[in-house]
């Protein structure tokens, strides 16, 4: 059963501009990955669907509830951490924690300390926030997105500035929290959802490009991606005319991988990645496919 | 509802705990006691703080605490409004404001958290002035301590500046286009013109004796009973000399008369009707209402007229930039010409100086082309800190060092250029004019530098300066001491080195405190 309908929601900025045009989704729970460019639409969407923002038409309803008429029934069950999160530098974590925790309705410091054990930041709890890395403070983030246990949480580029191993206890912390609710994670990093999404949404523009499980976006591109070796003055004149996903020179010639349709050099196709299926759907997919 | 007033309290609380862990904020409030004790002289100076007549008020806590009580309805009526009137945008920057915005709190409850906010923060701060003032009665006072005395005259003058100042800081933050720098100007003209207001209802025109209920300052209040209780218009409140061969006189303190219960009870409660007003006009932290404030800028009327301007600043800034040679006079150049780039008006305000210049003394035109002097000059060392450029330009030869001294040498250069044709006038008049204005063009570069690179945002400049402006301006030239450019012909070499002393003083406490900053990064 899906819990979040979108109906050909669009917004239109000052300026004629689109952020998000005539987009139509039906979500179930799980891990939804929000995959597209700079500028494609993500943060808009996802301001939508958290009640940040309006739509200009279209409608969202979360669980049966009209999102734009009735804000405040979403809300409750709302978790939401918007990009480049900051905090109150001089604040502790508990105190950060406890105030969000107070503006959401949830109770009592037991919450908060379990919270913090969670997100592995309970040794730290009265800390200053001030003197936390990257990585605590997105944790921190994550954390009070979670306090209320929602049913929808959206959480926006929220491994931008972790290391790798900070990402991966991000990318599993999400998977855990996936069953049985609805988990939106915005990227334009595609190894961030590859192993945690059970549908991907690939927006381009402000539109739809398509919404599709892992596997089978991999299977839209099947004998579409390709790789071959070519000198380096051959790659010099194919770099234009190719959409190349990796280019590594190695003392045979250079190491070709590229998506697109059958090319005129010679070429072996090989089993196509998420990364590729991105590459081939922002620059052959279309709206709707 | 519950549920709500513990929102509210959430609210309260972390604004409050994240104000008093501020260092500024510890550092303003030792400020503000050590001007208490130079508020209060010791009469054996020769000076006191309460004048009648050249009688002085004996020190008892009816004159200590009137004395301090005014000073502190002052300081918060007007300098408050600077330091709480960013809670708003603080959850913009940070974006907790979006997560905020994503909860079931509803917009009035984080309004009426922010207001309560600033009250609890002003109440706190100047209760600690008061018990500080109290310490001071201790020391030179010639009376026992009656608390209830003292607390009597803060109860009387300061609350309705409190909640007045609050509810005006909500409302303005909730108003996009009031919430920036033209907000900051906007206010010390409607605080100025409440207090004239006040005074006035009270003596030169009955004719609006009604505004005795929106006397927010207090200052109406204070004078009229003043005068009922001393019989008399000569009173003065400060630091200031008295005859010692006159018998000192008691003054019991203000009291609260039948005929100004409901003025004082209506002043104080009257502002909160604003917060209903600031709850229509809130964003909510809708991106598209707050996320680009040049997108915003460009729709107020300032931004307009700044877009009307800006081809020709284009053409101008193309003729003026030169390539970079690495060097810092050539950085300097290059900052003040990007002045330009960023407010074409400030070509608009070189040719209102320079015409004015010609049709008008210099006794008139000077103020007003300091006053946009003032303004253009506010920005320039710390926009880098708004616009999140600072990093860069660390990365950058000179700048990282010297970033002090090359804003220093921007904001001098833009002040020239403006100024140059009163400066030229002024040469005509004779040397020592020229050397009074060219002293004070540097005095206020470099006040506005060094309090830009100090506090990063333009605010406490624009504050200072424009306090500092409105005493100069209404003094016009009475005392020399005030006449720090010339504007008035009263400037002589004491003043001029008085005010060299202290724009040099300031760029080296800036420069020690950037120092310090940099060792620590």
């Amino acid at each position: 059963m899906s819990m979040l309908q979108i109906e050909s929601v669009s917004k239109q900025f000052r300026g004629g501009n689109y952020g998000v045009r005539d987009v139509s989704l039906e979500l179930k729970s799980g891990v939804i990955g929000l995959l597209g460019p700079n500028g494609a639409g993500k943060t808009t969407l996802m301001q939508m669907i958290a009640t940040i923002t309006r739509p200009t038409s279209g409608r969202i309803s979360f669980q049966g509830v009209d999102v734009v008429l009735r804000p405040n029934d979403v809300r409750g069950k709302l978790g939401y951490l918007p990009q480049d999160f900051g905090v109150y530098e001089n604040l502790t974590a508990r105190e950060f924690l406890t105030y969000f925790a107070a503006l959401k309705g949830v109770r009592g410091g037991t919450r908060v300390m379990e919270m913090l054990e969670n997100v592995n930041l309970h040794q730290a709890a009265g800390r200053a926030i001030g003197g936390f890395s990257g990585g605590m403070k997105q944790r921190l983030g994550i954390a009070q997105a979670l306090i209320n246990d929602p049913a929808l949480l959206i959480v926006d580029e929220p491994t931008a500035g972790l290391d790798p191993e900070e990402r991966v206890r991000f990318r599993n912390l999400l998977s855990e929290i996936g069953f049985g609710k609805l988990v939106i994670l915005s990227t334009h990093i595609v190894s961030d959802i590859e192993s945690i999404a059970t549908e991907i949404v690939v927006l381009k523009a402000g539109a739809l490009l398509t919404i599709a499980a892992p596997e089978e976006l991999l299977r839209l591109c099947e004998g579409k991606v390709w790789q071959s070796i070519v000198s380096s003055e051959e790659f010099d004149r194919l770099r234009g005319s190719l959409k190349i996903s990796a280019a590594v020179r190695k003392g045979d010639g250079v190491h070709l991988r590229f998506v697109g349709p059958q090319p005129e050099i010679v070429a072996d196709s090989v089993e196509p990645e998420l990364e590729d299926a991105f590459l081939y759907l922002m620059n052959f997919g279309e709206a709707g496919a | 509802m519950k549920q709500r007033l513990q929102r509210v309290a959430a609210i309260v609380r972390v604004d409050f705990l994240v104000r008093f862990r501020r260092l500024s904020t510890v550092v303003v409030f030792l400020l503000l006691c050590a001007f208490a004790y130079v508020w209060i002289p010791a009469p054996s100076t020769g000076r006191t703080l309460i004048q009648i007549n050249d009688h002085r008020a004996i020190y008892n806590s009816g004159a200590i605490g009137l004395g301090t009580a005014s000073l502190g309805a002052f300081f918060v009526g007007l300098f408050g409004f600077y330091v709480i009137s960013n809670a708003v945008r603080k959850d913009i920057v940070t974006r907790c404001g979006l997560v905020a915005a994503s909860t079931p709190m509803r917009s009035g409850e984080y309004l009426l958290g922010k207001f309560l906010g600033n009250l609890s923060f002003l109440f706190t701060f100047l209760g600690g002035f008061m018990l500080s003032s109290m310490a001071m009665l201790l020391v030179r006072g010639e009376a026992p301590l009656e608390p209830f005395v003292f607390v009597r005259q803060y109860l009387l003058l300061t609350p309705a500046a409190i909640v007045f100042v609050s509810a005006v800081a909500v409302l303005f933050e909730a108003i996009p286009f009031l919430s920036g720098k033209l907000g900051d100007v906007v206010y010390f003209f409607f605080w100025v013109t409440c207090i004239g207001l006040a005074v006035g209802a009270q003596s030169s025109h009955p004719g609006i004796g009604w505004f005795r209920y929106f006397d927010f300052t207090g200052f109406g209040f204070m004078i009229d009973q003043l005068q009922h209780a001393l019989h008399t218009d000569s009173v003065s409140i400060g630091a200031s000399t008295f005859d010692p061969h006159k018998e000192p006189i008691v003054f019991p303190g203000l009291s609260l008369s039948h005929e100004w219960f409901w003025p004082r009870v209506v002043s104080t409660i009257a502002p909160v009707l604003l917060l209903p007003l600031a709850t229509l006009c809130f964003h909510r932290f809708d991106p598209v209402r707050t996320k680009r404030v040049a997108e915003r800028s460009q729709r107020n009327w300032i931004g307009r007229l700044q877009n009307l301007f800006r081809p020709l600043s284009r053409v101008v800034v193309g003729l003026l930039l030169r390539p970079g040679k690495g060097s810092l006079p050539s950085a300097m150049w290059n900052d003040a010409v990007l002045t330009i780039a960023l407010y074409p008006l400030v070509l608009v305000l070189f040719a209102a100086i320079t015409l004015g210049t010609f049709f008008a003394p210099l006794s008139r035109s000077l103020p007003i082309a300091f006053l946009g002097l003032a303004l253009v000059l506010a920005d320039v060392a710390a926009r880098d800190q708004r616009a999140d450029t600072v990093l860069l330009l660390r990365a950058t030869r000179h700048l990282r060092e010297d970033f002090l001294w090359w804003k220093l040498g921007s904001s001098v250069l833009l002040a020239l250029a403006l100024c140059s044709i009163p400066l030229v006038r002024s040469a005509v008049m004779g040397a020592w004019p020229f050397c009074a204005l060219l002293i004070g063009i540097g005095f206020v570069a470099a006040i506005a530098t060094s309090l830009g690179v100090m506090t990063g945002n333009a605010k406490a400049f624009i504050v200072i300066f424009l306090s500092f402006w409105y005493l100069v301006v209404n003094d016009a030239g009475t005392n020399r001491w005030f006449d720090f450019a010339g504007f008035y012909g009263k400037a002589n070499v004491s003043t001029a080195a008085l005010y060299a002393t202290i724009g040099v003083g300031a760029l080296l406490v800036a420069q020690m405190i950037y120092r310090g900053r940099m060792s620590r990064s």
